[in-house]
């Protein structure tokens, strides 16, 4: 027994011992808190246990006090002093070292109620952290080997195998089959020696379920064993364990010493003529061996290589004997089904799938661990309400279930219950457990490349489908994230997919093929975006990417170009390298919504760089200094182009068509050019002399603007086709759309986009002195800045949360810094009027519900939390639509039911002859850059079109367009680098005028940002990078 | 040690029943004792090893002793809060070993409670 008494201690520390915790220094913890109980003099007071896997692995390393259940996580040396003087001497638990779930506030102290252990049932894990795993008596008080005496002095074999048919139990080791009947197909099969298998060797990427069990809970998977061999008639058992697994192979071998030591290993055991031993056996960790005909073969000391079945195991296994193999997970679930009973166990889980499954949940999770829970439960419960969801609020893309022999399931299917038949029919197998989340930078070409590689590696050789068919996939998947694919490549992958399947003896390689073919069904559209358009979605794919800064610009700016250079002090270049790209990095520099920062490296750890404020900080330096070289226009052509819409779109498009040589004219309806960023942009953020700077740009190539002019009244489009060889359209989406609630056509509700026009064309606006903006894109945080400046008590009603406003950041923050009340999770439902003027709204109050399609989550009203809330003032910024009532009367436009014009996706050709369309009015509301990479294309297109060339367009990988270098950074400098503040006006100065707010970075500051990038573009220059000269 | 007998599988639970108890958070009553800089000042430590030495004097093993810290009435210090299961808890305040033992044995075991000692019936809410 146990020299040392456990019981005369008043808490327990059940400390994590699994190896995720060892190796983030657990005995090192224990020392120290032995040290520190010691020093406290409660040495005869606090025990420290240390214990196996608790799960929680991605906040390690875990201890749980007993009796009160309170749960410290990311324990270090230094904060033990403190939590054993205040928790354990004086009692009072240390909330800072409690948990905390990801953007949530309140800590949660114990283990039982946070979501991640509060969601399991415990089964096969039923000891995780309740016991010391190199102690027998501590398994034997939690009912250890109970089953086993009741297996060998109530049952006889028959009644066990009965009991385990009747239980539904199926094997966990991956394919799921009965484990009643196969234990009888060994008991049944002739011969006096048989041997039971326990398959130890988990080699799948990322599973680690039983490895846990065996350091845990060694004594489980030995009981059940012993059960096994009972039913099945067996006198001599092995565990094959891969030698990569030291911990739990320790824990096992002192498991068996023990139980020998007790006599529940050996010769009659518990005085009954039951004998049996067990064997360990160290594998080398060959995926292979995972097969059971060459797990046999590696026991048998033969090369690990699969044979044709039958043969099976159970008639003819090790040394020719029958043999019965199970994995870790069935093993340890077996005591308990015979001690508990089967309809205990078939009481839990689904129709086919009895009891529960451990997973282990890895990749981008927040609560990464290894977690039991009932089959049936759905995929969504796991990710989100135990798992925790995705880290740094991203979107939840696909779940890889079954590791490398299993399929990838896409968001999409979240609400798929997990059980054996459900996950086959979606394409993937339970396998033995691993779960691998992707969010929405997992590339899934990528992921397939990665599974496949694994395979291919792991593949003993012996088939030639798999050998060679692995290689095959192998190379067409690397060409593929080289943007070398070519579209008949799919059917290809198919096929060999297909052929590997039917020609591979075992289930390595019948299975191998799964994660190309389900990503090919979930996510074809991104092995195609590969293909031909050379765009990587998830910015992964090194070969087409480049930086993730260049490849996710809408107008391909070179950014660590021009970056670099900034960072050499050479600004007359860098505004060059913009300018070929981005006729308006005025703008840019000012309202561009920067998909480059979300994307950027340096903001996986720290602020990402802040690229639109490094090209603002060129184009006012270009602007003060005019450094910009003028692009040259090449010789002048005969044809004239018209341009409909001033906006971003029109403008670029004008821009290109000019530099080609054409005679543009672009018609707008308003009478300053511009469209939205004259008329929907307020001056504080983009001021008029900046926005006239950069027209003038333009317009230097010859490109003429008429003001005043609306296509489809003062000219029809008939008329412009007549005049012009080729015809764009870009004339945005500013209807603002209805909320369809009652009384929102009574006086004192406005519309957002019109609101801002009419204030900013110096019109006169109307509004009282109470108002409320609804909505949360840029458009309301503009609406409400501008009311705020004219004096008016603001408030932004917005139906979802912080997390999911569409609106810039750091525009969100300046209006909360202005003094504008957001109130967030508040929809308006009706509007009140006395004298048919509004004077009240009613609202209620929101909560975000099941998630959507999508994976963000629907906002849901709270029934009866209606509330009044005084107004004189109702804006809303729901959301636009282009008005091309005047132009798609006479003319055959399609439209599509959002209103937008129907354009062929890749030309943005409308089908009638000479005429593109474009920007938001083809978009929907989009953002200056995607309107202006709208007017590149277009500006391409209608060149050839004007030449009478094919429509249609070339992709190329990102790549810069110079080879810049990086700068020499010594250590201190590179720690010394912070994101400089963006200079701005003092907030009392705000309100009272329409000043521009953010001033700009300094050349010091520009320098000192522009060093912080980490140049994503050197690390892939290779033989294709930096086609250009060097600068 | 022997070959095990089935019947050895009871009686090795029962001489670790208490920690298995302790782990798995159950038991019949929990006496906590106030530890904070007051308590442990006024002789709260006292009272926890008495209590410590009582249980194991006795084999009490269902019954939890845990530690919290002031409970807010320094002067009254050392104080203890008895728990039995399903029932208001009750703090005891001046306690001396004597009056703990005599707590012990009387509210703990006995399921009467020591009037004489008790500061009153219930606990503050939590909020």
């Amino acid at each position: 027994m146990n020299e040392q008494n456990a019981d005369k201690y008043r808490l327990h520390l059940m400390l994590c011992a699994g190896t995720a915790c060892v190796s983030n220094k657990a005995f090192k913890i224990k020392e120290v808190l032995e040290q520190e109980i010691k020093k406290q003099d409660l040495e005869n007071e606090v025990l420290v246990v240390m214990t196996g896997c608790n799960g929680f692995c991605a906040v390690g390393p875990v201890m749980t006090v007993m009796p009160d259940g309170i749960f410290y996580h990311t324990l270090t040396e230094e904060k033990i002093p403190h939590l054993v003087e205040e928790h354990f001497l004086k009692g009072r638990p240390v909330k800072e070292l409690m948990f905390t779930p990801e953007k949530e506030e309140i800590v949660i102290p114990k283990m039982m109620d946070i979501g991640f252990f509060a969601r399991q049932t415990l089964i096969a894990l039923r000891n995780r952290g309740m016991i010391d795993p190199e102690k027998i008596d501590e398994y034997i008080a939690r009912e250890g080997y109970k089953g086993l005496a009741k297996a060998l002095t109530e049952m006889t074999p028959d009644d066990i195998i009965k009991e385990i048919q009747v239980s539904g139990l199926r094997g966990r080791g991956g394919g799921g089959f009965p484990t009643g009947i196969k234990w009888q197909l060994c008991r049944q099969a002739p011969g006096d020696v048989k041997y039971i298998i326990c398959n130890a060797d988990e080699g799948d990427p990322g599973a680690y379920m039983d490895r846990s069990i065996v350091e845990a809970d060694p004594h489980s998977v030995l009981e059940g064993m012993l059960i096994g061999a009972r039913a099945i008639g067996a006198q001599e058992g092995y565990v094959y364990i891969r030698a990569e697994y030291p911990l739990a192979m320790q824990r096992l071998l002192i498991a068996i010493d023990q139980a020998k030591e007790y006599g529940l290993l050996g010769e009659n055991i518990f005085d009954t003529d039951f004998s049996f031993n067990i064997h360990v056996k160290q594998g080398a960790g060959a995926f292979v061996c995972g097969e059971e005909t060459s797990l046999i073969a590696s026991i048998e000391g033969r090369p690990p290589e699969p044979r044709q079945r039958p043969p099976y195991p159970a008639t003819s296994g090790l040394w020719g004997k029958p043999t019965n193999i199970n994995n870790v997970e069935t093993w340890a679930t077996v005591p308990e089904i015979i001690n508990r009973g089967s309809d205990w166990f078939a009481s839990i889980g689904t129709e086919a799938s009895k009891g529960t499954k451990v997973f282990s949940l890895v990749g981008k999770i927040n609560n990464t661990g290894l977690v039991e829970v009932p089959m049936g439960i759905t995929l969504k419960e796991i990710i989100f309400d135990i798992g925790g969801g995705i880290p740094k609020n991203k979107k939840f893309k696909a779940v890889q279930t079954g590791g490398p022999s299993g399929g990838c399931i896409p968001a999409s299917l979240m609400n798929l219950p997990v059980d054996y038949e459900k996950l086959t029919e979606a394409g993937s197998i339970m396998g033995s457990g691993g779960m691998i989340v992707m969010d929405e930078d997992t590339c899934v070409v990528d992921v397939s490349k990665y599974f496949i590689e694994f395979t291919n590696d792991e593949s003993c050789g012996k088939c030639n489908s798999c050998r060679d068919g692995s290689s095959a996939l192998l190379e067409i998947l690397q060409k593929i994230c080289r943007g070398e694919g070519e579209e008949s490549d799919l059917q290809t992958l198919e096929e060999y997919s297909e052929a590997i399947k039917d020609g591979s003896m075992c289930g390595l390689g019948q299975t191998l093929p799964n994660p190309v073919l389900s990503t090919l069904k979930y996510f074809k559209n991104e092995y195609l975006q590969h293909i031909k358009y050379k765009r990587c979605p998830a910015l992964v794919c090194k070969e087409i990417v480049s930086s993730a800064c260049q490849h996710s610009c809408p107008i391909n700016q070179d950014v660590p170009s021009y970056i670099g250079l900034i960072a050499q002090g050479k600004f007359e270049e860098a505004i060059n390298i913009v300018l070929k790209e981005n006729p308006l990095p005025l703008i840019c520099g000012r309202v561009c919504d920067t998909p480059c920062e979300g994307k950027c490296v340096a903001g996986e750890w720290d602020d990402p760089i802040a690229i639109r404020s490094l090209k603002r900080f060129l184009a006012d330096y270009e602007m003060k200094h005019k450094v910009g070289t003028d692009a040259k226009p090449k010789e002048a052509k005969e044809e004239r182009i018209a341009v409909v819409g001033s906006g971003p779109g029109g403008l670029t498009c004008a821009y290109y068509l000019a530099l080609e040589g054409y005679q543009v004219t672009i018609f707008e309806k308003e009478e300053e050019a511009g469209g939205l960023l004259s008329w929907g942009i307020p001056e504080f953020r983009l001021p008029k002399d900046v926005l006239a700077y950069e027209i003038e740009r333009i317009k230097k190539l010859g490109v003429e603007i008429k003001t005043n002019t609306t296509i489809g009244k003062d000219i029809t489009l008939a008329a412009l086709k007549e005049e012009y060889k080729a015809v764009f359209i870009a004339t945005g989406a500013h209807k603002g759309l209805k909320m369809k609630i009652p009384g929102e056509e009574t006086e004192g509700v406005l519309d957002a986009v019109a609101f801002l026009r009419e204030f900013n064309l110096g019109q006169e606006v109307k509004i009282g002195e109470k108002v409320i903006i609804v909505g949360g894109g840029n458009s309301a945080i503009d609406a409400a800045r501008v009311a705020k400046r004219l004096g008016k008590e603001t408030r932004i009603f917005y139906r979802r949360t912080k997390n999911e406003m569409p609106a810039i950041s750091s525009e969100v923050e300046e209006a909360l810094l202005e003094g504008i009340d957001i109130q967030y999770l508040v929809a308006p439902v009706n509007v009140l009027s006395s004298n048919g003027k509004m004077d009240t709204i009613e609202c209620i109050k929101m909560k975000l519900g099941d998630m959507d399609e999508s994976g963000r989550r629907r906002p849901v009203p709270i029934e009866g939390s209606e509330f009044k809330v005084d107004v004189d003032t109702l804006i809303l910024a729901i959301s636009q639509q282009p008005d091309i009532s005047l132009l798609s009367s006479e003319n055959g436009l399609k439209v599509s039911r959002w209103n937008t014009i129907e354009v062929e996706p890749e030309t943005l050709h409308t089908g009638i002859e000479g005429i593109f369309a474009g920007g938001d009015v083809v978009s929907g509301p989009n953002t200056v850059t995607g309107a202006m990479a709208h007017g590149k294309i277009a500006a391409k297109m209608i060149d050839k079109y004007v030449r009478g060339e094919k429509l249609e367009r070339t992709y190329e990988v990102t790549r810069p367009a110079v080879y810049v270098d990086a700068v020499a950074l010594t250590d201190e400098e590179i720690s010394s680098l912070k994101k400089p503040e963006m200079p701005c006006i003092p907030v009392e100065e705000r309100t009272k005028s329409f000043k521009e707010v953010e001033l700009g970075f300094s050349e010091a500051a520009a320098i000192s940002e522009a060093k912080r990038c980490l140049r994503c573009d050197l690390e892939n220059r290779g033989e294709n990078g930096g086609k250009g000269e060097s600068a | 040690m022997p070959k095990l007998k089935i019947s050895d599988l009871d009686k090795i639970s029962q001489q670790v029943r208490k920690s298995v108890l302790l782990r798995e958070g159950a038991g019949r009553a929990k006496v906590t004792v106030h530890m904070g800089t007051c308590g442990i000042a006024a002789g709260a430590r006292n009272i926890m090893s008495t209590l410590m030495d009582e249980f194991e004097k006795n084999n009490i093993q269902d019954v939890i002793l845990t530690s919290s810290g002031c409970a807010g009435l320094c002067s009254k210090e050392p104080m203890a809060t008895v728990e039995l299961k399903d029932e208001a808890p009750v703090k005891y305040i001046d306690l001396t070993p004597e009056k703990i033992k005599k707590i012990l044995t009387e509210h703990v075991l006995g399921g009467k409670i020591v009037e004489e000692y008790a500061l009153a019936r219930g606990s503050e809410r939590v909020s």
